[in-house]
């Protein structure tokens, strides 16, 4: 069955959203802004105690091990760069932080997207950080989806297992699966293209080969009964199964840091 | 799916322009503004633009294309017209191209151009919707262009010349991406940690640091990110669980757009470490024992009493009789005594306790307890431990040893103090018996602390000459008359407060503390200069010589007899006027080395006494050798001959005649004593029944008068 699903109002309301935080909206749109300094971005962020705090508690997180010390905002953005504050943004733009009514699960698989990406980033040539932020964004998309079409987008939900079979399903369902609606939403805010597109490649194409292999591993840490790929299939050989024990390990120990950080 | 295509698509304005609306929409524009742009935007040969509208089906077919879009083509405009957008542009990894073409916005994605040569250029495709909601400008550029293209191979190539340099250097290297995060390390740290890459990346490298050191370099990481450069040294634990020292040096990194990491190098000093820690330890560490030395103990001590609340107790031990085994056995023996004693000493006490070897055959112990109880028990242990039997060199030896203890109390401010006062203990427990464990009794530490006062003002009095000396007449008695033939210089310290200090007390303090050639040499040149004054004086009527006393330790001094004639040399007398006095005790201490002192005296023409003869134990052989011009009959033997005790004082008399040498009668103090000398052919004395010792401007009264004996001193 499809649902008639305007994306055009999709990211209309987005845009009403965003107007309900015109601070974040200035941080998002700041980040941009290639020079912007850090001390820029701090004065930006202060006025949202929010998104200030949030920032701060990651900083201070031991995903980037120097819990407790960043004292400073400014120094906070040092420490977990433009891109995550960027996102950090995001959400709030969203509204998705607030929103009560979200899949089932989108905070805890948002976090394992994020953590898991986060991993694998130096393996695909990425920073940690730009890593993070995509699979901390990525399920952006299903949000949506889901506040359009509460008890279809569960049905979609229930009975697809996360990651392409379900982006398949999206799109059946809806003309265009999550992460890439992710992406559309992202473009509307000009985030830089890269991300669009890796975001964009995310159901198929080389780009989201990094994505596609976050969820894999986010799925099997999330869901016993997940239908397993074959890492090296998945990752086109970036990752084997042989690394799989170490990397979920890594990955669930930064799903705790970024957890209590996030407040997500 | 459908997408619901929004129905309010309008015709253009045909209304001419006015400006009073510069910000009119282009449909809104005059005719001839939409052609101008128009007719430049098709003439663009830099920029390809088409213009495309949906199917019935939804797919974008082309309408209209530009001079721009033919050359990127291949094609010309009239042969594209009409023929589907996807037959030339194609969708990153085959997607379709339907989701481009928004009613509502422009969009922007990654597209693949298939040419009419059938090459494929990765472009970048932008759809903007038309007001009418039925057509969309499509601009398309190349997604790099080809300068874009060489600085992106340069900037390629250069990244990859550092990152070889980098991953091949042999200092190990460590980047961060994000705070503590690291986004590359080199092949030389994962060498020094002996693990792979991966266990390193991200915040895995901190797992390898020392714990005691994480919070310092996490420290050190914060500054950076604020952007110093900083250094410190860190500790490392590899896979083998080894510590590594390094010196970290930290540089700041900003990545533009992304935010602020770091660079750090590791230069492995734990060689260089453990050499220094090899000196340190050796310089802290006696060789024989090695026990920490004495600067050890202090600092020790200190680092302890830093903390107000630490309990501490010290005790001293001092081995009785080590001397005996040192000269019996040798000093090879000896120290494998004080190996062995060290060997027991660290055996009994507790962990965290500190034995130090504090000189000689002298240990402290620093217990690290708050309860007397605890350090007596610890000191026990310490008594019996050591009293089990050595054998050395064939010989079993019971040690023994006298131990002091002293608990830290609020009296004690420093390492200096308490370490005094544990010695002190140590002290009364040797004068008490030795052997015996003593605790610092507050009696004892009043005296001692009374006689390190009384060496401050002894040493201050030295040095501000307020050591006077008096005079005791030298008289040879004969037929009623005193012939003064000497003059005996007696040193007195008056102390301000106490008053009087009997000699034998203040020389004592001085041959302790180390102050006994100071004042032999103020005695020694106070007493010519004197000499040479009364000469001039008094002529005749002043003594032909003084005699100085010396004290023990003077004579090993080697230095002794050149002081001697520097003294005599600036008072201008004759080495004859000069007569030092030695006793019998401290000449036999070490009769060689006294001999060859006396003997350079003697050369010179120094006269040489000895004093209080008769109350050591001189060996006679040593006597006819020694190069003494008289023996002094001590008091003692003087005091006796009334009680009809003369045959000591004739021995002497007697062995000094037979010598050919002078006798001098001391401690005389009766008439018939003079008489029983004399009798006994010793008529040159001195004693209070003919003189006590004078001051100074007394003894020139004296000189002048000219005596008389007492009544009754001729037979």
């Amino acid at each position: 069955m499809s649902t008639a699903l305007d994306v055009d109002a999709i990211l209309d309301g987005l845009d009403q959203m965003a107007a309900a935080r015109p601070v974040a909206a200035q941080v998002v749109a700041t980040c941009n802004d290639e020079g912007t300094g850090a001390g820029e971005l701090a004065a930006i962020l202060g006025a949202d105690m929010a998104l200030a705090a949030r920032v701060m508690k990651l900083a201070n997180s031991a995903y980037f091990g120097l819990s407790g010390r960043v004292r400073s905002l400014q120094l906070a953005v040092t420490v977990v760069g433009f891109n995550t504050v960027r996102s950090i943004a995001t959400v709030a733009l969203s509204g998705i932080d607030s929103a009560k009514d979200l899949p089932e699960d989108f905070w805890d698989t948002s976090v394992h997207l994020a953590a898991a990406a986060g991993a694998l980033g130096p393996r695909f040539r990425l920073t940690t950080a730009d890593a993070l932020c995509l699979g901390l964004l990525a399920q952006l998309g299903a949000a949506l989806l889901h506040q359009a079409d509460p008890d279809g987008y569960d049905v979609v939900r229930a009975t697809t297992d996360l990651g392409t079979e379900r982006f398949s399903a999206e799109t059946l369902r809806y003309g265009i699966c999550g992460p890439r609606l992710t992406a559309e939403a992202l473009q509307q805010w000009r985030f830089p293209i890269e991300m669009v597109d890796t975001l964009r490649a995310v159901p198929s194409g080389a780009d989201g080969v990094l994505l596609r292999t976050a969820y894999e591993l986010a799925a099997r840490l999330l869901d016993p009964a997940h239908r397993r790929t074959g890492l090296e299939q998945v990752s086109h050989r970036r990752v084997t199964e042989s690394d799989a024990p170490r990397v979920l390990t890594a990955i669930r120990a930064d799903v705790a840091a970024l957890q209590t950080s996030l407040g997500l | 799916m459908t997408t619901s295509a929004r129905s309010s698509a309008r015709a253009p304005d045909p209304d001419p322009p006015t400006h009073q609306q510069p910000h009119q929409q282009p449909h809104q524009q005059p005719r001839e503004v939409v052609a101008a742009v128009l007719h430049a935007v098709a003439a663009d040969v830099g920029r390809a633009t088409l213009v495309a509208e949906l199917t019935d089906t939804g797919e974008p077919v082309i309408r209209w294309s530009n001079r721009g879009a033919s050359e990127l083509l291949g094609w010309a405009g009239s042969d594209v017209q009409g023929v589907r957008l996807d037959r030339f542009v194609i969708g990153s990894d085959g997607a379709s191209l339907r989701p481009l073409f928004r009613r509502e916005r422009p969009t922007t994605t990654a597209v693949s151009l298939r040419t009419a040569v059938g090459e494929t250029v990765a472009c970048r495709v932008s759809t903007i919707p038309a007001p009418g909601g039925l057509l969309w400008a499509v601009q398309v550029d190349p997604a790099h262009s080809e300068r874009e293209l060489a600085l992106r191979a340069s900037a390629d190539a250069l990244e990859h010349r550092f990152k070889v340099m980098a991953e091949r250097s042999p200092v190990p290297t460590m980047m961060s991406e994000q705070g503590m995060r690291l986004g590359h390390v080199n092949d030389a740290l994962c060498v020094l940690l002996g693990v792979t890459a991966d266990k390193l990346l991200g915040t895995g490298w901190i797992a390898y640091a020392h714990r005691d050191d994480e919070e310092r370099i996490a420290e050190t990481v914060v500054a950076v990110l604020a952007g110093q450069e900083r250094e410190l040294q860190a500790r490392f634990l590899d896979s083998q669980r080894r510590v590594r020292h390094t010196d970290m040096r930290f540089t700041p990194l900003l990545t533009p757009g992304v935010g602020d990491g770091f660079v750090a190098t590791l230069e492995d000093i734990t060689e260089r470490r453990e050499f220094e820690e090899r000196l340190n330890y050796q310089a802290t560490h006696d060789s024989l024992t090695g026990l920490p030395r004495r600067a050890r103990l202090w600092e020790h001590v200190g680092a302890t009493m830093a903390d107000p609340d630490a309990g501490l107790a010290c005790m001293f031990l001092d081995l009785d009789n080590f001397k005996v085994v040192n000269d019996s056995l040798g000093h090879t023996a000896g120290d494998a005594l004080l190996v062995e004693v060290a060997h027991r000493l660290t055996a009994a006490v507790r962990p965290g306790d500190l034995v130090a070897r504090f000189g000689g055959d002298e240990f402290v112990v620093a217990c690290a307890t708050g309860s007397l109880d605890g350090a007596l028990e610890v000191a026990d242990r310490i008594l019996r431990v050591l009293s089990a039997p050595v054998v050395l060199d064939g010989v079993e030896i019971h040690p023994r040893g006298s131990i002091g203890v002293v608990l830290r109390g609020p009296d004690h401010h420093s390492a200096d103090d308490l370490i005094r006062d544990c010695d002190i203990a140590m002290y009364q427990a040797k004068s008490r018996g030795k052997g015996r464990i003593m605790v610092l009794d507050e009696s004892a530490r009043s005296a001692a602390y009374d006689t390190l006062s009384l060496v401050a003002d002894l040493r201050q009095a030295i040095e501000q000459r307020r050591i006077t000396l008096s005079y005791q007449p030298v008289v040879r008695a004969q037929d009623g008359r005193a012939e003064l033939v000497s003059v005996e210089a007696l040193a007195r310290w008056r102390h301000p407060e106490r008053g009087s200090i009997p000699a034998d007390v203040f020389v004592g303090l001085a041959e302790e503390h180390g102050l006994v050639h100071e004042l032999g040499e103020l005695v020694l040149e106070t007493a010519c200069t004197a000499l040479a004054a009364w000469q001039s004086q008094l002529g005749a009527l002043a003594p032909p010589s003084v005699s100085v006393n010396l004290s023990a330790l003077q004579m090993n001094d080697h230095l002794l007899a050149q002081a001697v004639k520097r003294t005599l040399r600036r008072s201008g007398l004759r080495p004859e006027q000069l007569c030092l006095e030695i006793t019998e005790s401290a000449l036999m201490n070490d009769p060689d080395t006294a001999s060859t002192i006396l003997r350079q005296l003697r050369d010179h023409g120094v006269q040489v006494a000895i004093d209080d003869f008769g109350t050591g134990y001189s060996s006679l052989a040593y006597l006819r050798r020694l190069p003494v011009n008289f023996l002094k009959v001590d008091r003692s033997f003087v005091a006796e001959l009334q009680d009809g005790h003369t045959a000591v004082v004739q021995a002497v008399i007697s062995l000094a005649h037979n010598l050919g040498i002078g006798v001098v009668a001391e401690g005389v103090e009766t008439t018939s004593q003079i008489r029983m000398l004399g009798q006994m052919s010793c008529t040159v004395m001195q004693g209070f029944v003919i003189s006590p010792a004078l001051e100074e401007p007394d003894f020139v009264d004296w000189c002048r008068a000219g005596r008389l004996l007492p009544a009754g001193t001729t037979p």
